[in-house]
């Protein structure tokens, strides 16, 4: 088989090989597209909200490589709403002493 | 008699008093430092900024104290003397600061079991407070962020999988090594300490312990430190104040931790954040660690230009609280360094010579 098939048998091994990394690092990569939404979130409502920051600033202060699809900031419940990668996240500004979360 | 020698023993102390700045409602100021060695100052850490591609050194805020009197201060927009700025990793040394007024109450000693005070290092049985204030957990953290965000144990306990609940996430991690004995830069390790701060005082009085503890007496009126889900503040990176109130912090360290007539911190507890960390390696990191400190010291020298009694709180993208005990000097600098080219050394160098008589 090898013999007969060295690309494709080449291919298949590589293949093996990228499922077992995925299998190991599952956990890793299912948290993975998470970060760039929770990230954009949480930074930017404590440049805005704890740091008294312009919101054009911390728009520019929070972006990364990585895109964010949707983005949302609203002033009235202090709350920020962030989307890349497929995921959602929100963060809310608690009070003077506490600041910033992400809601779960 | 003793009378007598109490009322000599006051005159003193109010002519020693006398004698030393603090700052009260705000700081005093002193002449401002001028000349050229300040132009060369303010052209390191006030280059031109360009928001958009955010490269080189961006400093937000560099205010130099003097015999508690400032200086020099300056800001670039939009950071003011009133912006509470994140301060990142300069909040671990913000919660050592906090935990020492704990220590002075006799609510843990530096050889106490972590376990002790928060069951979920029953996991990591000998692990020590001392162990967490070195970085020297033994746990098998990963805390390099923006190379390896996948395996980076920091994004995952701040953004993802982590968020929730810090210390728990820090406190489940593997062992890779046997405790006290190698510094493994830890953002868990922090949060743990203040997980465990949280099992001494119980949970009310945690949350209202680093203003009562720290920010009340030194005069700290805008702070803010966020916390997890849990009601854990997150030690290792979510403190904000303004340059101004840091550098009250810094005053107290490079005072040995006493605040006008009151020692706050145990002369002791400082000596212990000023200890370099016996395990340590050259060269591990860009300074050397102490306490929940990082120290000017070993050979050579980290910045080679400033005194080797020279400490600092850092934190990431530039945040720095240097304090120069020997040069009546502490300095907060604030900044969005994207690229690395920030040099503490350099910094530290300059201030040093506009200081200069």
């Amino acid at each position: 088989m090898i013999r007969r098939r060295p690309f494709t048998s080449l291919f298949l091994l590589l293949l093996l090989a990228l499922l077992g990394w995925v299998w190991h690092e599952r956990v890793n990569l299912q948290a993975f597209p998470d970060i760039i939404a929770a990230y954009t979130a949480k930074e930017y409502c404590s440049c805005r909200y704890v740091a008294n920051n312009p919101a054009e600033y911390c728009r520019g202060y929070v972006k990364q490589y990585v895109p964010t699809s949707a983005f949302t900031d609203n002033p009235e419940r202090s709350e920020v709403t962030a989307s890349g990668l497929g995921r959602t996240h929100s963060a809310r500004w608690l009070g003077e002493r506490q600041g910033c979360r992400l809601t779960p | 008699m003793v009378r007598g020698l109490l009322c000599v023993a006051l005159l003193l102390a109010t002519v020693t008093a006398r004698a030393e700045s603090w700052p009260d409602k705000d700081w005093a100021k002193a002449t401002p430092l001028a000349g050229p060695a300040v132009e060369a100052l303010d052209t390191y850490a006030f280059p031109p900024r360009d928001d958009t591609t955010r490269q080189g050194i961006r400093t937000d805020a560099l205010l130099v104290i003097r015999d508690g009197e400032i200086i020099y201060e300056r800001y670039a927009a939009p950071t003011t003397a009133s912006t509470p700025h994140l301060t990142w990793s300069i909040s671990k040394s913000l919660m050592a600061t906090v935990l020492g007024v704990a220590y002075g109450d006799n609510r843990f000693k530096l050889n106490d079991p972590v376990a002790r005070f928060y069951p979920p290092m029953k996991q990591h049985p000998t692990v020590t407070m001392a162990d967490l204030l070195h970085w020297a957990s033994g746990l098998d953290w990963q805390e390099d962020y923006e190379y390896a965000p996948l395996k980076s144990s920091v994004v995952a306990m701040l953004y993802t999988r982590g968020h929730a609940d810090m210390a728990e996430f820090s406190a489940n991690t593997e062992a890779a090594g046997a405790p006290g004995q190698a510094f493994r830069y830890s953002s868990g390790d922090s949060n743990i300490l203040s997980a465990a701060l949280k099992g001494m005082l119980g949970h009310k009085a945690y949350m209202s312990y680093p203003w009562d503890a720290l920010f009340k007496p030194l005069g700290i009126r805008n702070a803010t430190w966020e916390t997890d889900a849990d009601e854990t503040f997150v030690a290792s990176s979510y403190a904000y104040l303004t340059a101004r109130d840091l550098a009250r912090v810094g005053l107290l360290m490079a005072r040995d931790g006493r605040w006008g007539d009151e020692q706050l911190l145990p002369k002791a507890w400082v000596d212990f954040n000023r200890q370099p960390f016996e395990k340590y390696q050259a060269g591990q990191d860009e300074a050397v660690p102490g306490g929940h400190w990082w120290l000017n010291q070993g050979s050579p020298r980290p910045w080679p230009d400033a005194p080797a009694d020279t400490f600092a709180a850092l934190g990431h993208w530039g945040q720095a609280l240097y304090v120069l005990p020997s040069e009546h000097l502490v300095i907060v600098r604030y900044g969005d360094d994207r690229d690395g080219s920030y040099r503490h050394n350099e910094l530290l160098k300059r201030v040093l010579a506009a200081v200069q008589p």
